[in-house]
């Protein structure tokens, strides 16, 4: 409810017999809203249909449109280069639930209830404050052959100093997932280690006396009552892998070839460097249903039966 | 509630479609012509970022001379450049100019009838001695001229001089003292050869083809010929060779090329005469530092040596706002003074036959040699081929680079996508 039509500021301000619904204020009420639908319907919702129509098109980027039909989707099940991408956005989905959640899990649990505990989480969290393209460059500078990682490797006599970390699949998405959990951690630590305050103290007061520390104390109390927040942590992670996109077009753009292309990738080549916005926008379509779809799935599961079991 | 529900949407979606006709009334409120000296300078938008200090200084003549100048806009990725021209086409914001290819790309672009005539340009020009005739086919598409050459490049192979002379080794001139050279640098160590797989992925490809089968390199890109037909498969195998013999650089290495020469990472990459340019931008003296010489034809038995060459077009369109201005720039541009001050700058070619050869003996040769019609000269792979087989050719060298195993599947990929391509456009349109 907005602050004038509180009923008391209304009683205050407007004149008797027309204080329940201002027909004025009532008007303008509309009119304070409508920036931010028309935002949102201009900058989301249109663009998004006009995508939708785009996938039944054939659409060079110069030239006339033309109506193909489900042509684009057909397309999508017989692409063998879209083949590839599918499993390297899989590998980015799985890396990014073991890693940066797994991660930073760990670093809150460990770091959580001791003294200066701000202080060790701060070096993991001081990667999120630099954008994705920034980290890229980074890590580009650190994995390209005969950069900082093969030297450091060779100085130390470790395998590996002549490794091409970026040219061979499945490794050069493996060691992308690397420099993105590297951002990420800090930022899971975070969440969690809020979410590890939020618990009660009763249940862990309760769960001491009998005896309980350590693995028990995490496993039977902190686990279960961190799990709407994990719930979460997850639900945004398994969003951010399947869009994953700036971190492996700076590092690789997808290659060499097609060999680290993921779906975002595979979407904007095919859209703005092949000319073949049609069936970019069908893999813009597929990507936005699977992702919407895995996320309400996955928290209406997790939230919606929590619910049901508080109720 | 049905009612302030409905009464929301009203507003929202008339707020929309007042937006959305606000927007419309700015962008149409551009059109074509304008004033033949425009009091801000001319954008010249171009894929070539690097090279912003040669275009400002080609500004600055420009601006004494023509009343106006122009100010470059360098992008350095070449997809971001591409979607950034096409989406031109799409709305009332023009370039005043920009750089494009020519091939499959110009006409591309010309058949939406957007693309400034330069019929009187070239008519004028050639008349003067400014431009050659022989350049003119490539910019002609249905018989009339668009834009005009920004470069002319003859493609050969950059050598490190330091490193040749070390080994007492010297330019070759034929296929087998070629690979001699690159056995004794591999012997001492030293990798022969440059090769990437951004973006120039095609070089090996279009080089060890035109030395091979020059026909057979124009057959595939009029779509008369298979790339998965003998002659092709047997030129994958020479760079298929040169790969397992160790012979090539790790495909992946991101610093500049330049550099790497510099450092004598490699000992020769091969590149367009513009390389000079990035050459030249490092203090690296040709004749001292390196050196440049045609690549011999794998196959002794053609009559000519064949060279690649390419040349970029500078365009206008019709519908930009300042379009009388950018005729009368691009009349200027091809001009002997201006091409004198963008050749010498950049230590490379120039477009315009009276403008005088760089400071480069090597380059020099090659261009007395290219003008006597000693060389069979075929348009850069880059170009020559249609776009979306270009596309998917680029990606497949690049995989072949890494896996050098796949040579059948990588060809057949790129038949896939030429027989898609040319089912739908008649073979040699």
């Amino acid at each position: 409810m907005l602050l004038l039509e509180h009923p008391k500021v209304l009683r205050r301000s407007l004149p008797s017999g027309r204080r329940r619904r201002p027909p004025l204020l009532g008007r303008f009420r509309f009119g304070y809203v409508s920036p931010a639908v028309l935002l949102v319907a201009v900058l989301l919702y249109l663009p998004f249909l006009w995508t939708v129509y785009q996938s039944f098109t054939t659409y060079s980027g110069l030239g006339p449109t033309t109506w193909a039909g489900l042509a684009n989707y057909r397309e999508l099940l017989h692409d063998p280069v879209l083949l590839t991408a599918v499993w390297n956005t899989l590998l980015w989905v799985a890396g990014t639930l073991v890693l940066p959640v797994a991660l930073g899990l760990l670093v809150a649990v460990l770091s959580f209830n001791i003294r200066g505990a701000s202080w060790y989480r701060l070096p993991f969290l001081l990667p999120y404050a630099m954008s994705g393209t920034g980290v890229a460059v980074a890590w580009s500078i650190i994995l390209q052959h005969g950069g900082i990682a093969n030297s450091l490797l060779s100085a130390l006599g470790l395998p590996g100093g002549g490794e091409s970390f970026l040219l061979y699949a499945p490794q050069n998405t493996l060691v992308m997932i690397l420099a993105s959990t590297w951002q990420q951690l800090g930022v899971n630590a975070l969440l969690f280690v809020v979410g590890l305050q939020s618990i009660p103290r009763e249940p862990i007061e309760a769960a001491r006396i009998d005896g309980a520390s350590g693995w028990t104390m995490f496993r039977k109390i902190y686990w279960p009552l961190l799990a709407p927040l994990t719930a979460v942590v997850v639900g945004l992670s398994l969003v951010a892998s399947l869009k994953t996109f700036d971190i492996v077009w700076v590092m690789t753009q997808g290659g060499p070839g097609t060999s680290s292309q993921t779906l975002a990738i595979a979407m904007y080549r095919d859209t703005f460097v092949a000319d073949q916005y049609g069936y970019g926008s069908a893999i813009a379509v597929v990507l936005t249903v699977v992702s919407g779809l895995i996320s309400f799935v996955y928290l209406r599961r997790q939230l919606g039966s929590r619910k049901e079991i508080g109720a | 509630m049905k009612r302030p529900r409905r009464r929301l949407l009203t507003v929202a979606a008339s707020a929309t479609v007042l937006t959305i006709a606000a927007l419309a009334g700015c962008s149409s409120s551009q059109g074509g012509g304008g004033s033949a000296t425009p009091s801000a300078p001319l954008k010249l938008y171009n894929d070539k970022g690097a090279w912003t200090q040669y275009f400002d200084q080609v500004g600055a003549l420009a601006k004494k001379q023509l009343g106006f100048g122009v100010t470059p806009v360098g992008y350095t990725d070449e997809d971001t450049y591409q979607a950034f021209v096409d989406a031109s086409f799409r709305t009332d914001v023009k370039p005043d100019l920009f750089t494009w290819q020519v091939g499959g790309q110009l006409q591309q672009i010309v058949s939406l009838g957007q693309v400034q005539n330069t019929d009187a340009i070239w008519k004028q020009g050639i008349a003067d001695g400014n431009l050659s005739s022989s350049l003119e086919p490539y910019y002609t598409v249905n018989g009339q001229q668009y834009c005009v050459p920004l470069n002319v490049s003859y493609w050969g192979m950059f050598y490190n001089k330091h490193i040749f002379e070390k080994y007492g080794l010297t330019p070759p001139t034929t296929w087998a003292q070629f690979l001699h050279v690159a056995a004794v640098l591999k012997s001492h160590g030293v990798t022969p050869f440059y090769e990437t797989t951004t973006l120039f992925s095609f070089v090996w490809f279009q080089q060890l083809l035109a030395g091979t089968d020059p026909t057979l390199y124009e057959q595939l890109e009029d779509g008369k010929a298979s790339y998965t037909s003998p002659g092709v498969v047997n030129a994958m195998k020479i760079w298929q060779t040169f790969i397992d013999d160790g012979y090539m650089s790790n495909p992946g290495l991101t610093t500049n090329p330049a550099t790497l020469l510099q450092q004598g990472t490699v000992a020769m990459i091969p590149d367009g005469s513009w390389f000079n340019t990035s050459m030249t931008q490092l203090n690296l003296k040709p004749g001292t530092d390196y050196g440049f010489f045609v690549i011999p034809n794998v196959n002794p038995s053609l009559p000519k040596t064949s060279v690649l060459f390419e040349s970029g077009p500078l365009c206008s369109l019709s519908g930009a706002a300042n379009s009388a201005a950018d005729t009368k720039f691009l009349t200027w541009w091809v001009g002997q003074q201006p091409q004198q001050l963008w050749s010498s700058s950049r230590g490379d070619l120039s477009a315009n036959p009276k403008v005088g050869l760089p400071d480069n003996a090597d380059l020099t040769s090659v261009v007395t040699n290219v003008r006597a019609g000693k060389y069979n000269l075929l348009l850069r792979y880059f170009e020559a081929a249609p776009p979306p087989v270009l596309n998917t050719a680029l990606e497949v060298f690049a995989n072949f680079m890494v896996h050098p195993n796949t040579l059948m599947t990588d060809l057949d990929q790129i038949q896939s996508a030429a027989q898609t391509y040319w089912a739908s456009h008649p073979a040699g349109s």
